[in-house]
């Protein structure tokens, strides 16, 4: 597998010579994300200056639960944005061919063909809204307190990455993955607030169906002392789970796709 | 909303790459908007009212005024959005500037009566939302005529003063190559400065004067005020007075503009 | 051993048939009928290390859906495909580090990347040792004139440029097969005749077994010496270019220039005019019933003959006749 680590950095490195290329437009790129979040950002700061809390939820507590999400978000932004691309980029066109006649996975060679550095405006921006919300919110930057962060993120990510790989998988039937995609990505919007204000039939959908809240809600739980029981030790696996049940239902795409062509 | 509006222009550029679509795949893409539109005013709803769970009002609003407000601009959010910067662009690089000029309708005039065309299309598509968001989100319209016609004309005259500064501001695509990041600064103050995402009455006085000097309020918090109970009818007269007058400066302008950046592509040729 | 072993090798696909119109498209969203179509039908054949062999047929024959089950990019209905000994579907990583492809008009370059850059990146994926790399890379930079492409990106280039940086990229790793689908399409003669001297050459120097899909019968004629031919599915010749020639081949055509207008003329049989203008006249005549002699001193001896010239069968128009049924037109006498 150091094979692989060794090969994407590779990629990496070629696709950053591409990114130079226009260097414009790189920098466009980066800030983009953080355009963006700013105008979320002040719209959450301007509701909630007027109200003391969000169902219990002050603003720096929003504000972290906010910051994971973005946090989680930023990894498959960064890593695994052509699973939004595979239909019209590369099945349709058939270039997706290509994977399966190079010695390599074909699952690595989509994902690490194209970096998509926009993402790092927004792992920096939940970092810096963690990282603010955390000091005044007062919680330690105590050593556990770290590790708990970065496994979060990563679990988080990785949550991203599985759900978006399973509905990904649609381009192999209907070869377009970006509806799919779409119906599921959106449901990470109730994640970015604190899943207490919701009804309780939302909380479940994205605690055990749609796992979003391990990537935001139960972290930030921890972090705050807030007692939800065990969920805040379950990141890891949930991600685990949901990769490995992502992997085995991207094979059997790919089985189809090869049985039926393009 | 972020990735709501970063993944519409993506698919903006999916679709312009798309072959043919089956009939399949075509009716994914319009269930995909139901189920993202519907969930992010579930999360608006239940946002709002944790907001509003200890107070009655704010600035001025009730709960059920801001809900009825943020559905509809929800509801009506491809009206802020724009696709000039991206045609423009298009345009340029396929080099189609002299042929576009030399057709015999004022390029403006069919552009902006295409353009509504499609609004309108896509707003239909949309009544079965509206009915939902009506009917079990808590949106509530007036039943007044007289409120009802002010939103429809308010909505015309701000879709046209929208439409102008757009056109004024996708001349910048003349002069730079890569439209994108402008696309997504526009997109990012279209939706905050139009009020999608708050109400403007509740951002504090030095936002709502930067609002109130930018046309994106014109297009969105404006006409929808008729239909959330912050305009009267009585206001009518006047509101449209002042999107007339955005509507005459514009136009001016933006032609000025359009002038101006054509003849430096015409003479650098391209 | 053979390279290539395909035997009774069959692909069918489900094709779902929508009535028109919305009824039709309601209908087929919930009670889908679906209809078999053969792409592949019991093609068998084997191909031997070091062969050129020339993969051809009409559009829609079946070419390239063989091309994806040789590449293992598609599973085979029935039959089985061996190539180097490997199932390519089940073994397909194996089996991808030995192969090349090359598809028609899409490279496998990166569209940004400066083509060394693009190069470089392919041969990591193929492990390609770097001093092995370097080595190659001079060779082919000498015999495929890429010095001054190196640092070009993809998009920059010609057709003929881009088919050239993508036979290196194609063989940077050495593979011992290699599909090429259209390699010389769209390109003009000289560069044609240097991609086709390259494969020559690799061919001979390395032993490379190469599948050529292609409709440019120029590229046959120099490169194969054996022609598979499919039609619908089925395989309906397999054997020497040679062989084509002599068996469908059996009509020549003498054309005459005449100092007058012939009025009737005699022939021997199996000779029939084809052409009778003011002083020119054209004879067919079946190679096998008589011979050009023998029809030259025929209308020599009747008309005043200026100048004439023999015309060799055109392995185009043999070919058309294959397609049209030439084949079974002769296993049925």
């Amino acid at each position: 597998m150091t094979r692989y680590l060794e090969l994407y950095w590779y990629f990496l490195i070629q696709r950053f010579k591409i990114l130079m290329e226009y260097r414009l437009n790189f920098f466009i790129g980066a800030t983009s994300t953080a355009i963006l979040q700013a105008a979320s950002l002040t719209a959450i700061w301007v509701v909630m200056r007027q109200i003391p809390s969000l169902n219990g939820w002050n603003f720096y507590e929003v504000i972290l639960v906010y910051g994971l999400l973005t946090m989680g978000e930023s990894i498959t932004h960064m890593f695994a944005d052509n699973l939004w691309t595979v239909g019209w980029n590369y099945v349709r066109s058939g270039d997706f061919d290509r994977f399966l006649v190079r010695p390599i996975d074909p699952l690595f060679h989509l994902l690490a063909d194209r970096f998509c550095h926009d993402g790092i405006g927004n792992l920096i921006t939940g970092a810096l809204l963690v990282g603010v919300s955390m000091q005044q919110l007062g919680i330690a930057f105590s050593l556990q307190h770290i590790v708990y962060i970065i496994i979060s993120v990563l679990s988080g990510g990785v949550i991203f990455i599985a759900l978006n790989l399973i509905t990904a998988t649609s381009v192999f039937w209907i070869m377009e993955s970006i509806p799919v995609t779409q119906m599921v990505f959106t449901m990470n919007e109730f994640a970015k607030y604190p899943l207490s204000i919701y009804h309780s039939s939302i909380r479940i959908l994205l605690t055990w169906i749609i796992p979003y809240g391990f990537v935001s809600f139960y972290p930030a739980s921890y972090l705050l002392g807030r007692d939800v029981g065990a969920l805040v030790w379950l990141s890891p696996l949930v991600a685990l789970v949901f990769i490995f049940m992502a992997y085995r239902i991207w094979l059997f795409g790919l089985r189809h796709y090869s049985s039926t062509g393009s | 909303m972020i990735q709501a509006l970063r993944r519409e222009l993506s698919i903006y550029k999916a679709i312009a790459g798309m072959a043919a679509k089956t009939r399949l795949a075509y009716n994914m893409w319009v269930w995909a908007d139901f189920v993202v539109t519907i969930v992010s005013m579930i999360v608006f709803v239940y946002f709002w009212r944790a907001v509003y769970a200890n107070t009655s009002t704010l600035s001025g609003l009730s709960l059920s005024q801001t809900i009825t407000y943020i559905l509809l601009a929800r509801l009506l959010s491809p009206l802020v959005e724009t696709r000039t910067i991206f045609f423009f662009g298009f345009m340029i690089r396929q080099g189609q500037i002299a042929v576009e000029l030399t057709r015999p309708l004022d390029m403006q005039l069919r552009i902006m009566t295409e353009s509504f065309a499609e609004l309108l299309v896509f707003l239909v598509q949309r009544l079965p939302l509206f009915l939902i968001a009506w009917l079990f989100f808590g949106m509530q319209l007036p039943s007044d005529p007289a409120l009802w016609g002010a939103f429809f004309i308010s909505l015309v005259l701000g879709q046209i003063v929208l439409f102008l500064f757009d056109w004024m501001f996708a001349c910048l695509a003349f002069y730079v190559t890569e439209t994108w990041g402008l696309s997504v600064v526009r997109v990012a103050a279209g939706s905050f400065f139009s009020g999608a995402i708050v109400p403007l009455m509740m951002m504090p006085s030095w936002l709502q004067k930067l609002a109130a000097g930018l046309p994106f309020a014109q297009a969105m918090a404006v006409p929808v005020s008729f239909l959330s109970g912050i305009s009267t009818a009585a206001d009518a007269p006047h509101i449209w007075l002042i999107q007339i007058t955005w509507l005459l400066v514009l136009l001016v302008l933006s032609r000025i503009v359009f002038g101006i950046a054509v003849r430096k592509v015409t003479v650098q040729g391209g | 051993m053979a390279i290539i072993q395909v035997d009774n090798l069959n692909k069918t696909f489900k094709v779902q048939r929508k009535d028109p119109g919305l009824g039709g498209a309601v209908k087929a969203l919930f009670l889908p009928k679906y209809e078999d179509k053969v792409a592949v039908n019991g093609i068998s054949f084997s191909i031997d290390a070091s062969e050129i062999v020339g993969y051809i047929g009409v559009n829609g024959a079946g070419k390239s859906t063989t091309i994806k089950m040789l590449t293992g990019i598609l599973l085979p209905t029935s039959g089985s495909v061996l190539v180097l000994g490997r199932d390519p579907h089940r073994e397909r990583v194996a089996n991808a580090r030995e192969i090349g492809v090359v598809f028609g008009q899409r490279t496998q370059l990166w569209w940004d990347l400066a083509f060394i850059e693009s190069l470089s990146l392919v041969a990591k994926i193929y492990q390609v040792p770097q001093t092995r790399y370097k080595q190659l890379l001079d060779q082919f930079a000498e015999t495929l004139e890429l010095k001054e492409l190196l640092n070009v990106p993809i998009r920059n280039m010609s057709l003929g440029q881009k088919m050239r940086a993508e036979l290196a990229a194609t063989l940077i790793h050495e593979p011992r097969v290699v599909y090429l689908d259209e390699p010389t399409i769209g390109l003009d003669l000289i560069v044609k005749e240097r991609i086709r001297e390259f494969i020559k050459e690799q061919n001979r120097t390395k032993s490379t077994t190469v599948v050529l899909t292609t409709h440019d019968l120029g590229d046959i004629e120099e490169l194969c010496k054996r022609v598979i031919i499919i039609d619908t599915g089925k395989l309906i010749y397999d054997g020497p270019i040679e062989t084509i020639k002599d068996r469908f081949g059996k009509y020549r055509e003498i054309t005459f220039e005449t100092l007058s207008t012939p009025g009737h003329v005699d022939l021997p049989s199996g000779a029939e005019i084809i052409l009778s203008e003011p002083r020119k006249i054209s004879v067919r005549f079946d190679r096998t019933a008589t011979t050009a002699s023998g029809v030259a001193a025929a209308l020599m001896n009747q008309l005043e003959v200026k100048d004439f010239s023999l015309s060799e069968p055109d392995l185009a128009s043999i070919i058309m006749q294959i397609y049209n049924g030439a084949l079974s037109e002769e296993q049925a006498t």
